[in-house]
């Protein structure tokens, strides 16, 4: 377990929905309901957060999330335990996942991979547990391509990393890299705020 | 850009607002006869400051990313202009924090044309 990580999100949980739960999910919900209607099969869910994700699951789905802090997690329970549906959360890091190969038939992220420290070892981790020819919804923010603001998000990113996420990184770039085949990138604002989805292929 | 009224209005109300802000700070830190090139420079990294900080509340009201790239660029530009401006000729407070909003506006502007030319689908299968 990354316990370094672990601390920084535990640290953020008591304010977490103050800064991330009123204009950024208001901003963003159509587009993680849309995303997320496609939940089906055995779903794994990282990284569940306080649970602000949740009022945007469509109801009746088994989903087995983790997130790699318990405070966090004890914020969300309120948000676990009214889902009409079989959600389950457990503390667990992404770079060590506990469940067997072959797991789950998706895998949806939530602005998770511009925190995870060694983000392609945490996909691979990812492909691991995802069936073969099972499929990845990531909803996250990237790092920009464009002038001025890929050098303002490189900025930022020496500042947020200390208590947060990162600015800046190539996340389209690393599924690739640790062997998903890509689906479709769909740019939601600018270049930074997108949907990514991939396949695990069949070995 | 976002359809929405309230993000639409949201956007604009910040912007203009973070270029009001540091078009009024620049003013009161720049002095005629300064060098302009280094007043350039350390007004706009002043702008982008100012910006960010002014972030922190406004995204909790309107968005994450789709808040805080244009208010430090509009930060980043007010502060450019403004700081220019004042080393050449003495500027009235109403003088710099109209040019400080007006590169605000400009600079959601230029985000939303930004903005529409790089959304929508830009990869799909087979694709390399």
């Amino acid at each position: 377990m990354d316990t370094q990580t672990q601390a920084k999100w535990d640290k953020a949980a008591p304010n977490f929905d103050v800064m991330a739960g009123k204009g950024a999910e208001k901003r963003w919900r159509p587009f993680k309901e849309e995303l997320f209607s496609q939940m089906d099969g055995k779903i794994l869910f990282l990284a569940l957060g306080t649970g602000l994700d949740i009022e945007t699951f469509p109801s009746g789905k088994t989903i087995t999330a983790i997130d790699i802090s318990p405070r966090m997690l004890e914020v969300a329970e309120p948000r676990i335990a009214s889902y009409p549906g079989e959600l389950s959360a457990r503390v667990m890091d992404v770079h060590d996942l506990e469940f067997a190969d072959n797991s789950f038939d998706q895998i949806f992220t939530s602005c998770t991979f511009c925190s995870v420290p060694d983000p392609i070892k945490g996909l691979r981790s990812l492909r691991r547990v995802l069936k073969p020819g099972g499929q990845l919804f990531m909803f996250e923010h990237t790092g920009s391509s464009y002038y001025p603001f890929k050098p303002m998000m490189d900025l930022m990113t020496q500042l947020t990393r200390k208590i947060g996420p990162d600015m800046n990184r190539p996340t389209v770039d690393n599924v690739r890299a640790a062997g998903f085949q890509l689906r479709e990138v769909n740019n939601l604002f600018l270049d930074v705020v997108k949907t990514i989805k991939a396949d695990n292929p069949a070995q | 850009m976002d359809s929405r009224l309230y993000f639409v209005l949201g956007d604009l109300g910040s912007n203009i607002l973070v270029g009001l802000f540091v078009g009024w700070l620049c003013s009161l830190i720049v002095a005629t006869g300064w060098n302009m090139a280094f007043t350039m420079i350390l007004t706009m990294i002043i702008g982008m400051v100012i910006g960010t900080v002014l972030w922190l509340p406004l995204g909790i009201l309107f968005g994450a990313m789709e808040v805080m790239l244009p208010v430090m660029f509009s930060g980043m530009l007010s502060g450019m202009v403004v700081g220019m401006w004042a080393t050449m000729a003495p500027l009235e407070i109403y003088q710099a924090a109209t040019a400080g909003s007006v590169c605000g506006l400009v600079s959601i502007v230029i985000v939303w044309v930004m903005n529409n030319s790089a959304r929508g689908i830009n990869y799909c299968e087979g694709e390399s």
